[in-house]
C-alpha cells in the first residue's frame, strides 16, 4: 500500500514543485511586469502614500506638505500651496519625475521614518517619535513673491543673502513652474513639457548656471585694487574714448561710446561710479591677473561653494589670463571668460556689506521633529575675510555714489541708504544680460542681492543693469525694509 | 532533546507573529503596544497547550509536525491583522479555541487510540454528513441554530442564543470526518476493491459493482455543488475520496476514471451554472475582464509581482486592494509584503508538514492508521494546491481557504484537529 501512497505522494510534490515554478514566475520573471502595469495602483500608492515632512518658512508660511488623501486613506499626496514661487527652492518630489531643490537635498530628514531600515526600528524600539522631520528654510515668502514678480516675464534669476549670515532671503529663477503639475498622474508628460520649453523653466539660473557677470565684476577688480594699495578712489588713470588691449589691434570702450570724463584724466572713484571699461580694463592689466584673482577666490570664485545642493564653480582663470593681458582687460570688466551664478554675485555684494569678511551662503535655518523641537540647526560659517575692513568700507562709498549719481540710480530707494553695481554683460546673441548687485542699508547692511535678467526679445536691446535690474532691486529693498 | 528543539523552533514562530505584529504596527504610524504582547501570549498559551498535550497523550508524536504548523498560522496572522486588526482580534480568540479542540482530541484519543475512530466510522459518516447538511436549515425559523448563506453559497450555520452569535463552517469538520469514514471503510473493503476488476488489454478496470463508492462519492459532491454552491469543498471531497481509493487499492483505473469525472463535472459546472462559469473566465483571462470577473486575480498577481523578490515589508504593501485579501487571497498578500522569499517559506513550510504527513503514513503498519495518515495529508495537500493554484492561475479559484493561514476560526478548528490526528497516529506508530 506504501506503493500508491508514495506515488501519490510524488504527485503532490510535484504539484508543490508546480506552485514554486508559479510563484518563480510571476514574483522574479514577470514581477518588472506586473509591478509597472499601468493598472496596477501599488508604485504610485506606495510613494504617495508615506507622508514626508513639511517644508516652512521662518513665518510659518507652508512651502510644501503632505495631505491625506480623502478617498484613500494612509494614502498622502504632496501640496505645494506657493506653486510657481518655491519651484527652484523647495523643488519637488515625484514619484514619476523624481525629485530636486530642498526636496531632494533633504529627502533623508523628510521623508517617512517607517521605512523598516534598521535605523528605524531602533528608535521605534526606543519609543523615539517617528513622525518625519520638518525643515524650516530662511527664505521670506514675501520677498520672494515680490522678487519672482518683479521679473514678471524676463528670464532671469534672483539671490537675496543676509549679508551677515549667508542665510539666503530670497532665491528664484524665471520663468518658473508650478511644481505640483509633477505629482499628478499626468506627470511624466508635464515634465515632458517644460523640459522641451525652449525657455528652460526646470533650470534654476540662481544657483546652477553661470554668467559672465559684465561690470559688477568691477566690485571685485576695485576691491582688489584698493585691498593691494594699487589705486585709492582718487588715483587717476588716463581717459581715452577707446582702451587699446596690448599686443592686439581690439580696443575696449565705453557703454556710451564717450570717454569716461574729461577725456585726459578719470579717478578711480569716477571710473567706478560711471562703470568705465576703458579704465577698468587699464586698471587691471595693471594690478594683474593674480592679485584680482586673490580677491575673487576670497570671494568664492574657482572654489566649490557649500550649499544645499552642488553649484557649479565662479570662474576667475589667473593661470591663463597671468600670460595674455589683453584677455585679462576683458576679464576685468566682466567678460570674456569670467564666469559667476547670481549666488556667487549675491556674495561678493554680501562681502562688502559684511565689512569684508564673505560668508558661507544657506537655505535651511533648521530641522525640527514633528513636536516642534530642533533636531539640527546650520551653524554660520565664514568663507573667510575677502578684503579689509577699509576697503570695504571705501568700496561701500563708491557703490551708494553708483545709485545715488552712477549708473544705479534706479535702484534707489527713498530714505533708505543704498548700494550697488550695474553690469550689461554680453549674452548669447544679439541681447545682453543686464545685471544688479547691492545691498541696503548702508549703515547696517540686512539684505544683499543679485538681479540677473537673461537678454531676450523680452528684456529688448537696450536693455542695461541700470534700466531694467536696477529697478527689480529697488522694489526688493523696498519690500523687505518695510516689512 | 526533540522535544526541546521542537519547543525553542514554537516559541520562535510565536516571536516571529508577535514581531511580525510590532512590525505592521511600525509601519502604519504606532509603535510597539499591547497588540504585540497580546499576540505573544496567545501564541504561547494556544500552542503551549497543544505542546503539554503532547507530552501527556501522544508523547511519542513526531516534534516536526507543531513548527512548521506555528510558523503559518503566525505568518498568516500578522497578515491578518495587518488587513483587518479587528479580525485579527477575533483569529486569535479562534486559535485558542482551535488548541484547544486540538488538545481535546490528544486527550479522547488516547483513552482508545484512533481505532476507536475506526469503529465509530459510520456514527462518524451520518454525523458528517448531518454536518454538511446544517448550512441548509432555514435562515428564518425559530430555532436558534440557523443556515446562512453568504456571497450565494450555503456554507455557513448560525448558533444565535440571543446573548451571543456564534459562526461556524461546518464543512470544515466534516471533511474530517469524511476522511476517518473514507480510511475505515476503504481499509475493511481494500482487498475486495483492489482484486475484483477486469481487464481489457493493458488497462486493469474494476467491476462495475466496486464503482458504487466512487459515484456514491461523486453524487455527494455534486450534491454540494448544487445546494450549497460550494465548489472548493465538492472538488476536495471528491479528490481527497480519490486519491485514497487509489492508496488503499492501486488500482491505476480509479484514479483514471476519477479524473474523467471530476473533469466531466467540473466541465458541465462550468456550463451549468454562472457561479462557476464566472471562475473559468477569471482564470482563463483576469487582466481581460479586468474590471470584473478577473479583478481579484488581477490584483493577486499585482500584489505578487510589486512585491517581488524581498517584498514591500510588513504593513508596507497593499494587499487591502485585493478583495477578499484576508480569507481567498491571504498567499497574494503575504507574496506583496513579504515577496517571493515569504511565498518559498510558506510553500516549504507546507512541503514539511506535508512530507512528515506522507512519513507517518508510511511508517504505519496498521492499514486503517495508514489510510487515515495518508487521507489526512491528501485533503490538506489538495487544499493548498487549488488555492494557492487558484492565485497563481495554475488551476480556477475554488473558494477554499488557505489552511491555517487564512482568517477563519472553523478551517483553523478542522485543520488543527487535523494535525492533532496526524500526532496522534505517529505517536501510536512510534509505541
Amino acid at each position: 500500500m506504501n506503493g500508491p501512497i508514495r506515488r501519490v505522494a510524488v504527485g503532490v510534490f510535484v504539484c508543490m514543485s508546480l506552485l514554486l515554478a508559479g510563484v518563480t514566475w510571476y514574483q522574479v520573471v514577470r514581477a518588472d511586469e506586473l509591478r509597472g502595469d499601468q493598472r496596477n495602483p501599488r508604485p504610485a500608492l506606495s510613494e504617495r502614500g508615506k507622508e514626508r515632512g513639511l517644508i516652512v518658512a521662518a513665518d510659518g508660511t507652508v512651502l510644501a506638505r503632505s495631505v491625506e488623501d480623502p478617498s484613500n486613506p494612509r494614502s498622502f499626496m504632496r501640496e505645494y500651496p506657493e506653486g510657481r514661487y518655491f519651484a527652484h527652492l523647495v523643488g519637488y518630489s515625484s514619484f514619476a519625475v523624481g525629485s530636486s531643490g530642498l526636496e531632494a537635498a533633504y529627502a533623508a530628514d523628510l521623508r517617512s521614518r517607517r521605512d523598516l531600515t534598521i535605523s528605524d526600528l531602533v528608535a521605534a524600539l526606543l519609543g523615539r517619535d517617528l513622525r518625519p522631520s520638518s525643515v524650516e528654510v530662511t527664505a521670506d515668502p514675501e520677498l520672494q513673491r515680490a522678487a519672482l514678480d518683479a521679473l514678471g516675464e524676463n528670464r532671469g534669476a534672483i539671490v537675496a543673502l543676509d549679508p551677515s549670515t549667508g542665510a539666503i532671503l530670497a532665491s528664484l529663477s524665471s520663468p518658473s513652474y508650478d511644481p505640483t503639475l509633477l505629482l499628478g498622474t499626468d506627470a511624466a508628460e508635464q515634465w515632458e513639457m517644460l523640459l522641451n520649453d525652449p525657455a528652460n523653466p526646470l533650470l534654476d539660473r540662481g544657483t546652477r548656471e553661470i554668467y559672465a557677470p559684465g561690470s559688477t565684476f568691477k566690485t571685485v577688480v576695485a576691491a582688489a585694487a584698493l585691498d593691494t594699495g594699487a589705486a585709492d578712489p582718487g588715483t587717476t588713470f588716463d581717459d581715452p574714448v577707446e582702451f587699446r588691449l596690448p599686443g592686439s589691434n581690439a580696443t575696449i570702450s565705453n557703454a556710451n561710446g564717450r570717454p569716461c570724463n574729461n577725456g585726459e584724466t578719470a579717478t578711480l572713484f569716477e571710473a567706478f561710479v560711471r562703470s568705465c571699461n576703458t579704465i577698468f580694463a587699464d586698471l587691471s592689466i595693471q594690478l594683474g591677473a593674480v592679485d584680482i584673482g586673490i580677491t575673487a577666490d576670497a570671494l568664492g570664485f574657482n572654489q566649490d561653494i557649500e550649499y544645499e545642493w552642488e553649484i557649479p564653480q565662479a570662474v576667475w582663470n589667473t593661470e591663463e589670463l597671468a600670460q595674455d593681458p589683453a584677455a585679462l582687460g576683458q576679464s576685468g570688466i566682466g567678460e570674456r571668460d569670467v564666469r559667476a551664478t547670481p549666488l556667487h554675485m549675491a556674495m561678493v555684494a554680501a562681502a562688502v556689506a559684511n565689512d569684508g569678511v564673505a560668508v558661507t551662503p544657506y537655505a535651511v535655518h533648521r530641522i525640527f521633529d514633528a513636536d516642534g523641537t530642533t533636531a539640527d540647526e546650520t551653524d554660520v560659517t565664514e568663507l573667510g575675510r575677502a578684503m579689509s575692513s577699509e576697503t570695504a568700507l571705501t568700496l561701500t562709498q563708491m557703490m551708494e555714489r553708483v545709485v545715488t549719481e552712477g549708473t544705479g540710480r534706479q535702484a534707489a530707494v527713498p530714505g533708505v541708504r543704498v548700494a550697488g553695481k550695474t553690469g550689461t554683460s554680453t549674452g548669447s546673441g544679439e541681447f545682453s544680460n543686464p545685471w544688479f548687485i547691492g545691498f541696503a542699508p548702508v549703515d547696517n547692511p540686512s539684505i544683499a542681492v543679485a538681479v540677473l535678467i537673461e537678454g531676450t526679445e523680452t528684456s529688448g536691446e537696450s536693455a542695461s543693469g541700470g534700466s531694467l535690474a536696477a529697478p527689480i532691486a529697488s522694489e526688493l529693498f523696498e519690500v523687505w525694509l518695510t516689512q | 532533546m526533540e522535544r526541546r528543539a521542537e519547543a525553542i523552533t514554537t516559541a520562535a514562530a510565536a516571536l516571529l507573529a508577535a514581531f511580525a505584529v510590532a512590525l505592521v504596527n511600525f509601519a502604519n504610524g504606532g509603535s510597539v503596544d499591547a497588540q504585540t504582547g497580546l499576540t505573544f501570549l496567545v501564541f504561547a498559551l494556544a500552542f503551549g497547550t497543544l505542546f503539554v498535550a503532547v507530552r501527556a497523550f501522544a508523547p511519542r508524536a513526531t516534534p516536526l509536525l507543531i513548527p512548521p504548523v506555528v510558523g503559518l498560522v503566525a505568518i498568516g496572522f500578522f497578515e491578518i491583522y495587518r488587513l483587518d486588526p479587528e479580525r485579527a482580534g477575533l483569529q486569535r480568540w479562534w486559535l485558542l479555541i482551535a488548541a484547544a479542540i486540538a488538545a481535546l482530541t490528544l486527550m479522547l484519543l488516547a483513552r482508545g487510540t484512533t481505532s476507536i475512530l475506526r469503529r465509530y466510522r459510520y456514527l462518524i459518516l451520518v454525523l458528517s454528513i448531518g454536518l454538511l447538511l446544517l448550512p441548509n436549515l432555514p435562515s428564518d425559523w425559530g430555532v436558534p441554530l440557523r443556515g446562512l448563506e453568504v456571497n450565494g453559497s450555503r456554507l455557513w450555520i448560525v448558533l444565535d442564543l440571543g446573548f451571543t452569535r456564534m459562526q461556524f463552517q461546518p464543512a470544515e469538520l466534516a471533511k474530517l470526518g469524511m476522511v476517518i469514514f473514507f480510511a475505515g471503510y476503504l481499509a475493511d473493503h481494500q482487498r475486495a476493491l483492489r482484486e475484483a476488476h477486469r481487464r481489457i488489454g493493458p488497462i486493469r478496470l474494476p467491476e462495475p459493482r466496486q464503482l458504487i463508492p466512487l459515484v456514491l462519492a461523486w453524487s455527494g459532491s455534486i450534491f454540494i455543488l448544487i445546494w450549497q454552491r460550494d465548489l472548493g469543498a465538492s472538488v476536495l471531497m471528491f479528490a481527497g475520496f480519490v486519491l485514497l481509493l487509489y492508496a488503499a487499492t492501486g488500482a491505476t483505473g480509479y484514479l483514471v476514471a476519477g479524473g474523467l469525472m471530476t473533469l466531466t463535472g467540473a466541465a458541465a459546472a462550468a456550463y451549468l451554472f454562472d457561479h462557476v462559469h464566472r471562475r473559468v473566465i477569471a482564470w482563463v483571462a483576469p487582466f481581460e475582464h479586468y474590471q470584473d470577473e478577473g479583478f481579484q486575480i488581477a490584483q493577486g498577481l499585482f500584489a505578487l509581482g510589486t512585491g517581488s523578490l524581498t517584498g514591500a515589508g510588513p504593513g508596507l504593501g497593499r494587499p487591502d486592494l485585493i478583495p477578499n485579501a484576508a480569507t481567498d487571497f491571504i498567499f497574494a498578500a503575504v507574496g506583496e509584503e513579504l515577496g517571493f522569499a515569504g511565498t518559498v517559506a510558506v510553500l516549504a513550510l507546507f512541503g514539511l508538514v506535508m512530507a512528515v504527513g506522507f512519513g507517518i503514513s508510511f511508517r504505519s503498519r496498521d492499514t486503517f492508521r495508514k489510510l487515515l495518515a495518508a487521507g489526512l495529508t491528501f485533503v490538506l495537500a489538495v487544499q493548498v494546491f487549488l488555492i494557492v493554484g487558484g492565485v497563481l492561475r495554475i488551476v480556477p479559484l475554488t473558494g477554499i481557504t488557505l489552511p491555517f493561514m487564512s482568517y477563519g476560526g472553523s478551517a483553523l478548528v478542522g485543520n488543527m484537529v487535523l494535525i492533532a490526528l496526524l500526532l496522534r497516529i505517529s505517536h501510536e506508530e512510534a509505541t
